[in-house]
């Protein structure tokens, strides 16, 4: 690996904004292809902090600082994308279910996401089943990721799977879920077709739902 | 046996007639309560975080702690509408529904100390105003030969740290710019020191503080990163108060996982932890690791039994945390947080009629 490609793995790692800045441009800059840039520099970094986290070596504010490096780099390397040979792990919708306004889950969820090289399509908190059937009818989302944090929204879940049936959509898009009282016995009560129990595992799961 | 020497016994690691117990609930579940107790439901809601309680609905379960509570925790539920309390922070409401009607949460989306700079110019609220402590001097007056009289501080450093400057840029300063995360943190341990000390002077028997930092399966923030910035200002906040009145408990709220810290808590002077979150912490180990220097608040799981579970496995789990968590005292029982508006009635009953009537003699 190109020594600037293990200097960029080490700044994501540290969250140093700046260093990622300006070690992205200079391999940039040094033709260094950009899937290399990305994948050697910036998505391994950020698969080592998720395996740290699952590890219980790495904290969120750890996890939050890396993916702020990485999106950086990521802002840097975007305008070079549509070029190079990168091919997007799979376009995921996120959002935090109605009738809930909690988003650190699920903004570390579509950070881990983002970090791995799926596309992300973020609605925010207090998202109502139509949004998400929305977001996979009109952007082609191939993975629908929701979250709740209290038993009280947990059933807008299912409310959302039921729309998503409804709209006739449920066969071409994926159901992955979390939040802190939601298991995977749920999940398999209510249809979902992944769970994940953090931000981390999430991103083993998406990839999971790609390649079924 | 009155309520405040049922609490003390227990604090006391000696097994009173029964397990104490303290209930709070949702807004919206009290409602519910109170129109299955046919109680008039006239009394103003007092518990902070969100709670509804009542000091009619606590008095007429048998619950034998009642609570006052002063801080930026009782910025919860101030509106149905958007506001913003007297910290300048911004709220906004949400809908849920369940089987059993529609509530409502609020939550931030406005945090004034968002800009590094705007800590330059912000002025936190006085906590000296004494209107503060006119409900704590009525309660005080009125119920504390019978009950255990908390008061309330939870909220304490972290959590209204975070509420002013967003929760993000809080976890991200403690890696990034530390000194700011201080300067930070210094601003609600101030305020809920200085109420905390008024109130343990007024006589309070225990002082409630809280921060959250637990998550479902791991610590937010690693234990390294709480020693340094949370320990210190927990260990000289519990001095204070101990130096006060050596008699005073000090009880400490974090949801989640807070295992690797709990040494700390108990080296720091802690009486008290709540609230046991089962599916974060096996109670019965907890115990085992904890139990001859630490008493437990809580425990009753409120993400599955309460919720889901029949009225069989509430008062099983009820019995389990007595026979455990709550063996040979050291245990105020009670759910693990708010009981939310999808508790069926029967559920709640359970927990409280099977604390209720089950005496420690017949364990």
């Amino acid at each position: 690996m190109e020594p600037i490609l293990k200097e960029i793995h080490t700044n994501v790692m540290d969250g140093d904004v700046n260093a990622v800045k300006a070690n992205v441009q200079a391999a940039i800059d040094a033709g260094i292809p950009v899937s290399e840039i990305l994948n050697d520099g910036m998505i391994a970094a950020m698969a080592e902090v998720g395996h740290l986290f699952e590890e219980g070596e790495c904290f969120v504010p750890e996890m939050l600082i890396a993916a702020r490096a990485m999106q950086t780099g990521l802002a840097l390397l975007k305008p070079h994308l549509k070029n190079a040979e990168v091919v997007s792990a799979g376009k995921v919708v996120v959002g935090t279910v109605k009738g809930d306004l909690h988003d650190i889950g699920k903004n570390l969820v579509a950070m881990m996401l983002e970090g791995a090289g799926f596309e992300i399509i973020d609605l925010g908190t207090d998202v109502p089943a139509e949004k998400f059937v929305e977001a996979v009818r009109n952007q082609g989302a191939q993975i629908v990721a929701m979250s709740a944090l209290l038993t009280t929204t947990m059933p807008s879940i299912k409310n959302t799977i039921d729309a998503l049936n409804a709209a006739g959509l449920r066969g071409q898009v994926k159901v992955m879920i979390g939040g802190a009282p939601v298991t995977q016995n749920y999940a398999d009560q209510i249809g979902a077709d992944g769970f994940a129990p953090d931000a981390s595992r999430a991103v083993a799961t998406a990839k999971e739902l790609m390649s079924a | 046996m009155k309520p405040r020497d049922r609490v003390l016994m227990a604090l006391n690691h000696e097994t009173p007639d029964r397990c104490p117990m303290q209930v709070s609930f949702t807004p919206e579940f009290a409602a519910r309560l109170e129109k299955d107790m046919k109680l008039g439901g006239e009394e103003k809601i007092h518990n902070p975080h969100g709670g509804g309680n009542t000091y009619e609905l606590e008095r007429s379960l048998g619950q034998d702690l009642l609570l006052t509570s002063v801080g930026w925790a009782n910025s919860y539920y101030q509106d149905a509408k958007e506001y913003v309390d007297e910290w300048g922070i911004g709220w906004r409401s949400a809908e849920y529904d369940t089987p059993f009607g529609t509530g409502r949460y609020t939550e931030m989306n406005i945090h004034p100390l968002a800009e590094d700079d705007a800590i330059e110019s912000y002025q936190a609220p006085d906590p000296n105003r004494p209107e503060l402590y006119n409900e704590a001097e009525w309660m005080l007056r009125t119920f504390k030969d019978e009950y255990w009289i908390v008061g309330v501080t939870v909220t304490t450093i972290f959590e209204a740290a975070w509420a002013l400057r967003g929760y993000e840029r809080m976890l991200t300063d403690f890696a990034l710019k530390p000194e700011l995360a201080e300067r930070l943190l210094d601003i609600p341990y101030q305020y809920h020191l200085t109420a905390a000390k008024k109130l343990t002077q007024m006589g309070v028997d225990m002082i409630w503080i809280g921060d959250d930092v637990g998550a479902q399966n791991a610590m937010i923030i690693s234990p390294k990163m709480w020693r340094r910035f949370l320990k210190p200002r927990m260990a000289h906040f519990i001095a204070e108060l101990k130096s006060i009145n050596p008699q005073v408990k000090v009880a400490y709220h974090s949801d989640g996982v807070v295992n690797p810290i709990i040494p700390d808590l108990i080296e720091i002077g802690l009486d008290v932890l709540n609230p046991i979150q089962p599916a974060s912490m096996d109670p019965a180990k907890l115990k085992q690791e904890f139990g001859d220097k630490l008493c437990f608040w809580g425990s009753i799981d409120e993400q599955y039994t309460l919720p889901f579970g029949s009225a069989t496995d509430v008062k099983n789990e009820v019995h389990t945390r007595l026979k455990t968590l709550g063996k040979n005292g050291g245990l105020i029982i009670g759910p693990t947080h708010h009981v939310q508006l999808d508790t069926p009635m029967e559920n709640f009953w359970a927990m409280v009629n099977t604390v209720q009537q089950t005496p420690y003699s017949s364990l």
